[in-house]
């Protein structure tokens, strides 16, 4: 529509008199790209490179914009959602992020984080150049030094840990990773088992759930064609892969499927659910299994699934084993009578810390299934007694008796006992999930999983209803993770590193799925061993973990931790305690290779610096990305390669080779990202050749289109035949596996074909886990129930105890990264205690009254939001909010950080908030605008390390005493003793089972690992 | 079109439309409502996306008296902040809270259905970046339409249609209690948002909070009174609000121009009409007294445009439906011909003096009355919908006219020597009665709107209860026993100009406490 002058004669006088400014249309109107459809939603690919707009503020005046639309990916959440930067030919400022229709996953769309990049991008407050400490650490003085400096000073350092065969001392810990294999290879090459992540504060819980089963540990459902949704997450809202996961998920249930959601707060997704289950947490694995009693009990299972890739077989043996000794009375292998030992240990411990006098035989008796008794034969009529006759073949029929016998404890009516949800939508719910088959579609992450003592269970008895559904790798299924992501090939891969870092894997936690890191500051109390250098990499945990003051104690510490790097865009409170601080790039200023597994299909992305790209386009490329970034903002792929060159100048260590040129005309010159990116590119299936249609390189399609879909289906890997050449010289176990010649399990028989099966030692779903028994949990030999740390029978409502869920989400934030965005912050900066109607009138609090939540270490004040939306006794608290910095720090997230002053007194350490976020003059007009005075409370810090004794995971959800503040207390005030910490850890650290597995082995060998060393070291040197 | 099947409440519209239009801090163009229903375990939440309706018979254009609002052929209502004078009235127009001053350039923004997209071909921000498409940006007109389809298939909600702006924003699914402002409780602060102080630096905790259905069932839910425990629809997340946007220059501009129009209208009536005689230095008085509370008026108006270098726009860019261009025309003749009636009557002009006096005795009407089809075009505060409202401001410039002219004569010390003092003393006496029967109306009487009558409530329930019953109540009821039987003209007049200051302070205010979205 061209621009409408609708002056009139009075006005045209006016302004021809000079009275008043004269207006005028502006630029000639631009051409409408409207199809036949009406408004599309993106430029056209061909007008990427020069793209005319109408600038937004200047309407409806015509004032044109030139833009280059440059792809990229986001760099919030983990997702990598593909984002199109909007980057301004003339003046090349980024003007605005939206998202990239290229992207398998996100289709061009983005949840609120994806366009408020932006904000990070032009945070005033952001750090542009290195700096180094001055004073003490954590003093809050800094310098500028240069790169040069800063890159001889940490490579010498490191080198000389390596020479001095420290090589452990060097130490890269992650918060948010998001390069495929990128560290893997730097940290080979540099010969050290010295990755650390954040994963046992995440997930860890669920992968180890997922990778009994399985080995992958992440599923990936086909929410889209699904017909019944099981979630144990809140993937409407928050959760890896938000966005890709929302849009599925929402299709699915607008294409008629229905969905139950568990969880004990209303969340979005909750409130979008066809069946709410507000289980009790902890509980939801009692309800799994209740489910999976149904399905078996009425028959509503996939027999041909269950019965061709289950390792059902090994289970009958065990079982009729364990009968077979439980006859002649040997207690060892008597599971039923340690069944309840684990959770037995946690009840009483916590009824005893309560200062109660609960009897041990408290524990859930129940929840030990593996009772020793013969299943009755009634069970299903024609079968026999399973135990009757051990040295026969075992029959399914005979599996299915055991199965339900075994199972026969978890009656709908237990679990919802358990839950306190209603028996009948368990067996309603059950019953939708049988009727879906195939098509049921299930996800738990975090969550209850990462809350629980035992939580990992829950993952494992989700994943149970998937296998009886024969719902694992179908359309509108759940396939394990690993087919639906893409694992490139690198330049120069070197070898594995041979040695062990007992500070990430220790001997307590054999089955850990990723590094205890959540431990770390009280191994290096325990005098476990020292780091030399530390680097810290978009990872905060002295804000985000468990038990903050143990890291602000650890990494003042010059003795235990050398020397702190800080990898960071912004100011965090780790940060505040390093030695280096160096500014790494947001999303749009640095690389990155992204594949996950969102949805069924292969994709890859690519993160690039987007001004950098400009600049290529433009004819004006740059050698180094800092060159293209505000500031000497670096990039992570090109400081490693320069670290790597400073740590090995004269490649005498071996380390330099790595991260010289892949081109032979350069060869001994530094690699490039440019040669990198084209060696994995160039490798990609299928993308060369469509690279080539558009008369492109591969990395060149990549840095125009910013994502390729490998696959676009990729179901049913299991079944797939093997490929004749792999079976020549393989042969046939009698349980059906096609092992090579070296005794590698090629895959199994199914149905007279040799086919892939899956990555387990059976080469099957494995219902029946051997590893559990050889390393000491034979109770948990199936999938089990285990009672939470946070049981109601652990908890006294009557003296205002309640279980603290502390994790929850919020959509528009993502843990505490997001500070520095204002468009989010705005939206939420405040995290009240969230407690239902009646337990507010029992304490006699309105919403916004102060609260004291004691917790086992210490307490913290926050104000109480009085709702319907959470279960009585159970209090919640929103994840993100709660940042600070105090008095000598830098300022930066100013529209999240409050400014608090610490105390510690004896091994008590207070915290008190001084001010809320403040208004102030940047360069950044909406910092004088900033109308919120309220910055929320920061729980993590008061909370105990609570290790789980198996998965090793951090069990998030806390017993609280919830009372009305005193005259003392403040907002935001948190108070944490450090002998209380420790006496916590140490419980904890006496439920582990060390040295139960098989002797000379660290971990079992098929079980993955974080940087994965060679098998050798998985050997201890008695081996 | 908003699916409320799919919006899952992630608020990515709303930063999408912060980045493409780069909204300042504190205001927005559309964000998302969050409204809780039942209890425990039978709880929901449900998600609404707020913003500009693009109303067919939109009331800011109206209103705009500049036309920097206006409503394209294809039925966008977008603005020109070029045109804007900050006056704020298309804010009180619209029944949605749709619109904003920017705190940048202090004009008037809102939802412009991202037009400079759409003229481009491409669809708005928000539809873009929506992750379930749950907004549908499409041509009602043309049957094939994707939105036009679902408009024939799916039943549809829209907000406020008593308003009769006919909304073009369509909910499918949409919840009456997020739909409807009153429906829930209006706590300020939300689950993750503390309250915000509006424009005059009042958090805005000072607006009304309770649930409609909370009047009668709960009683006054104080501002703890969540609905939650009580079956009342909760409020969970909203955004900040505008507040009170008309303050104290408003009501004061109400009350200066009703002296204004008062202090004329009674010794002219009584010279012209009544036939008594008045001196010429009473008239003179009148006249100059007149001409300083015109004065005084036009300032005021000035004082609350967010754009006061902008005021002559008015004039020379009016928009001749809008009552705020009509009420300068008015203000502006009443300011020149009783400047000429004035100086006619200093100078001793002879027939001019009478022809001049009639033409000023005609506008002193309709500068009193005006004000009343000004705030009739605020759609959005329904209190000021009501049908008595031009005899509501004849009254004040009644009982005003009466007020001043026993000031002024009290002030010249021959009090009762002039002809027009026993009409000013009557209008005074008549006025103030009316007036306060007029408020009993407001008060007693059943309103034909939830807002009208929330607003009245308020006025002598609620936050404003004091000046109401006090400063105009009393003041009145006082002044009247002075005026008559005891016999205090002087204290009877000041009285009355404080209840009429207070009575316009408590009636601009109480409908803009009443929320609209």
């Amino acid at each position: 529509m061209s621009f409408k002058d609708r002056r009139r004669f009075v006005e045209r006088m006016a302004e021809s008199l000079g009275l008043i400014p004269r207006l005028g249309g502006g630029d000639a109107d631009l051409p409408s790209i409207a199809g036949p459809q009406g408004l599309v939603a993106f430029p056209p690919e061909e007008q990427w490179d020069d793209w005319l707009e109408n600038a937004a503020g200047r309407w409806p005046e015509r004032s044109r914009r030139r833009r280059m639309l440059v792809p990229t990916t986001c760099f919030n959440c983990e997702s990598a959602c593909g984002l199109l930067a909007y980057v301004d030919r003339d003046t090349l400022e980024v003007a605005r992020f939206e998202g990239n229709p290229r992207h398998p996953a996100s289709r061009g769309r983005t949840c609120a984080k994806g366009p408020a990049t932006i904000n990070q991008v032009k945070d005033p407050d952001r750090i542009l150049y290195p700096l180094k400490r001055k004073g003490p650490r954590g003093s809050g003085e800094w310098e500028r030094v240069s790169w040069d400096a800063a890159l001889a000073d940490i490579g010498g350092r490191i080198g000389k840990a390596l020479r001095e065969e420290r090589r452990n001392e060097v130490v890269y810990h992650v918060g948010r990773p998001g390069h495929e294999g990128y560290m893997d290879r730097v940290l080979k090459s540099w010969g050290t088992d010295g990755h650390n992540s954040h994963t046992n504060v995440c997930s860890g819980a669920a992968r180890f759930g997922y990778a009994l089963w399985q080995k992958y540990d992440r599923p990936s459902p086909d929410y889209s064609k699904a017909r019944f949704i099981l979630l144990i997450s809140a993937h409407l809202e928050s959760g890896h892969y938000f966005n890709p996961h929302a849009q599925r998920i929402m299709e699915g249930l607008n294409s008629g499927a229905e969905m139950a959601v568990m969880d004990p707060r209303l969340s979005n997704t909750a409130s979008m659910a066809t069946y709410w289950l507000p289980t009790l947490p902890g509980s939801e694995a009692a309800v799994l299994l209740a489910m999976a009693h149904v399905l078996l009990a009425e028959g509503l299972y996939d027999r041909h699934f269950v019965e061709n890739w289950v390792n059902w077989r090994d289970y009958v043996r065990f079982r009729r084993g364990q009968q077979a000794a439980g006859a002649t009375g040997d207690a060892e292998t008597h599971a039923g009578s340690r069944g309840a030992g684990h959770a037995a240990r946690a009840t009483h411990t916590a009824t005893a810390r309560a200062g109660r006098d609960a009897p041990a035989h408290a524990a859930p008796r129940t929840a030990s299934i593996v009772s020793g008794r013969a299943a009755p034969a009634s069970d299903t009529g024609e079968a026999r007694p399973a135990g009757a006759d051990s040295a026969a073949e075992p029959r399914f029929e005979d599996f299915i008796a055991l199965l339900l016998s075994d199972y026969a404890a978890y009656t709908p009516e237990f679990a919802a006992a358990e839950a306190g949800v209603d028996a009948a939508m368990i067996t309603q719910v059950a019953r939708r999930i049988g009727a879906a088959g195939s098509h049921f579609a299930a996800h738990t992450w975090r969550a209850a999983g990462s809350g629980n003592l035992g939580g990992w269970a829950v993952a494992r008895a989700m994943h149970f209803l998937s296998v009886l559904t024969g719902s694992v790798g179908t359309e509108g299924g759940t396939s394990p993770a690993g087919w639906n992501k893409f694992v490139p090939e690198l330049p120069h891969n070197p070898p594995a590193q041979r040695l062990w870092n007992e500070l990430h894997f220790p001997k307590e936690w054999p089955l850990c799925h990723y590094e205890m890191s959540f431990l770390l500051p009280h191994f290096l109390r325990e005098g476990r061993g020292t780091i030399d250098t530390y680097f810290t990499r978009v990872f905060n945990p002295v804000w985000t973990y468990p038990d903050g003051f143990s890291w602000i104690e650890m990494l003042s510490d010059e003795a235990k931790i050398g020397c702190h790097i800080a990898l960071t865009p912004t100011w965090n409170e780790t940060a505040f305690l390093a030695d280096y601080v160096l500014p790494m790039g947001h999303g749009p200023e640095r690389h990155d290779l992204n594949s996950y597994e969102t949805h069924d299909g292969v994709w890859i992305a690519f993160r690039q610096p987007v001004r950098r790209e400009a600049l290529r386009r433009l004819g004006k490329p740059v050698e180094f990305t800092w060159q293209a970034n505000p500031g000497e903002v670096w990039e992570e792929d090109e400081f490693w390669i320069a670290l790597s060159w400073a740590i090995d100048p004269d490649g005498s260590l071996g380390i330099r080779k790595h991260f010289e040129s892949t081109d032979a005309a350069r060869a001994g010159q530094r690699l490039t990202v440019d040669e990198y990116y084209a060696h994995i590119f160039d490798r990609v299936p299928g993308l060369p050749e469509a690279a080539r249609e558009v008369l492109l390189s591969p990395l060149d399609y990549m840095k125009r289109f910013g994502a390729f879909a490998v696959k676009t289906t990729a179901l049913l890997q299991h079944a797939a035949a093997l490929p004749p050449a792999a079976l020549a010289s393989a042969r046939t176990e009698s349980d059906g596996r096609v092992v090579a010649a070296d005794g590698a399990t090629l895959g199994i028989i199914v149905d007279g074909v040799a086919r892939k099966g899956f990555p387990t030692p059976s080469g099957r779903q494995e219902l029946f886990s051997a590893t559990m028994t050889e390393w000491g949990w034979p109770e948990y030999a199936v999938p089990t129930y285990i009672r939470s740390h946070v049981h109601p029978a652990n908890l006294d409502r009557a003296r205002g105890e309640f279980c603290l869920l502390p994790t929850f989400r919020l959509p528009n934030l993502i843990h505490s990264r997001s500070g520095n965005s204002k468009w989010l912050t705005e939206i939420s900066h405040r995290n009240p205690i969230w407690m239902h109607v009646s337990d507010a009138a029992h304490l006699g609090v309105v919403t916004d009254d102060l609260l004291r939540v004691q917790t086992e270490i210490g307490h913290f004040v926050d104000r109480v939001w009085v709702t319907e939306a959470v279960r009585p006794g159970v209090v919640c608290c929103s994840h993100h909010i709660g940042r600070w910095r105090r008095e000598q720090d830098p300022k930066g997230n100013r529209w999240a950080v409050n400014t608090v002053a610490f105390e510690k007194e004896g091994s008590r350490w207070r915290m008190r908030t001084l001010s809320g976020p403040q208004p102030g003059e940047t360069s950044d007009p909406d910092t004088r605008r900033i109308w919120w005075k309220d910055g929320g409370v920061h729980q993590n810090i008061t909370h105990a390390v609570h290790p789980d004794p198996v998965s090793g995971m951090h069990c998030w959800h806390q017993k609280v005493t919830v009372s009305k503040a005193g005259a003392d207390d403040r907002y935001g005030d948190v108070v944490v003793d450090m002998e209380k910490s420790q006496a916590v850890y140490r419980e904890w650290l006496s439920w582990t089972r060390p040295g139960k597995g098989p002797p000379g082995l660290r971990r079992p060998l098929w079980f993955n690992r974080p940087l994965r060393p060679a098998d050798s070291a998985y050997r201890t040197e008695r081996a | 079109m908003i699916d409320n099947r799919k919006c899952i409440g992630c608020h990515a519209c709303t930063v999408a439309c912060k980045s493409e239009h780069d909204v300042p801090i504190g205001v927005n163009r559309t964000w998302v409502k969050q409204v809780e229903t039942g209890a425990f375990p039978d709880v929901r939440r449900s998600f609404h996306v707020m913003r500009c309706n693009h109303c067919a018979d939109a009331p800011c254009t109206e209103i705009c008296p500049t036309s920097a609002l206006y409503t394209r052929d294809d039925g966008i209502v977008d603005f020109d902040n070029r045109r804007c004078i900050g006056c704020k009235g298309c804010m009180q127009a619209c029944p949605y809270d749709a619109l904003y001053i920017d705190p940048d350039n202090h004009t008037a923004a809102k939802c412009n259905f991202c037009s400079h997209r759409v003229d481009r071909g491409l669809q708005p921000a928000c539809v873009v970046a929506c992750p379930e498409q749950a907004i549908v940006a499409g041509d009602v007109m043309d049957p094939g339409s994707f939105i036009s389809q679902l408009l024939a298939t799916q039943p549809v909600q829209v907000r406020r249609p008593e308003k009769g702006t006919a909304p073009s924003l369509y909910y499918i699914d949409g919840d009456r209690a997020a739909l409807e402002p009153l429906a829930t409780d209006n706590q300020p602060r939300s689950v993750a948002v503390e309250s915000k102080p509006d424009r005059h630096g009042c958090a805005t905790s000072t607006a009304d909070v309770r649930p409609l259905a909370g009047l009668g069932v709960a009683g006054f839910l104080g501002p703890e009174g969540a609905g939650a425990g009580k079956g009342i629809p909760r409020k969970v997340y909203d955004a900040p609000k505008n507040g009170t946007l008309w303050g104290w220059e408003v009501s004061a501009y109400l009350s200066t121009k009703a002296v204004a129009a008062g202090a004329l209208l009674v010794p002219l009536l009584a010279l012209l009409v009544g036939g008594v005689a008045v001196s010429r230095h009473a008239l003179m008085l009148a006249g100059f007294a007149s001409l300083l509370m015109q004065g005084a008026t036009g300032a005021l108006l000035v004082a609350d445009l967010d754009r006061p270098d902008r005021f002559l726009y008015v004039l020379l860019r009016g928009n001749p439906r809008s009552w705020l261009v009509r009420g300068a025309w008015i203000l502006s003749a009443l300011g020149a011909v009783s400047s000429a009636w004035l100086a006619s009557v200093c100078l001793e002009w002879g027939r001019a003096q009478t022809v001049l006096a009639w033409a000023t005795l005609a506008l002193c009407i309709p500068t009193a009355i005006y004000t009343a089809f000004l705030f009739a075009q605020a759609k959005g505060r329904d209190l000021w919908q009501s049908p008595l409202a031009p005899l509501h401001m004849l009254v004040h410039a009644a009982v005003a006219g009466g007020a001043i002219s026993v000031l002024l004569e009290a002030a010249r010390g021959i009090a009762g020597a002039e002809g027009h003092l026993p009409l000013a003393r009557g209008l005074l006496l008549s006025g103030l009665l009316a007036d306060l029967a007029l408020a009993w109306a407001e008060v007693a009487l059943p309103h034909s709107t939830a807002a009208a009558s929330r607003a009245a409530e308020l006025m002598h329930t609620g936050l404003l209860a004091k000046r109401f019953w006090v400063l105009f109540v009393a003041a009145a009821a006082i002044a009247c026993a002075c005026v008559g039987p005891l016999g205090l003209p002087v204290i009877a007049a000041l009285l009355a100009l404080l209840s009429l200051v207070a009575r316009n302070d408590v009636w601009v205010r109480a409908p803009q406490m009443v929320p609209m979205s």
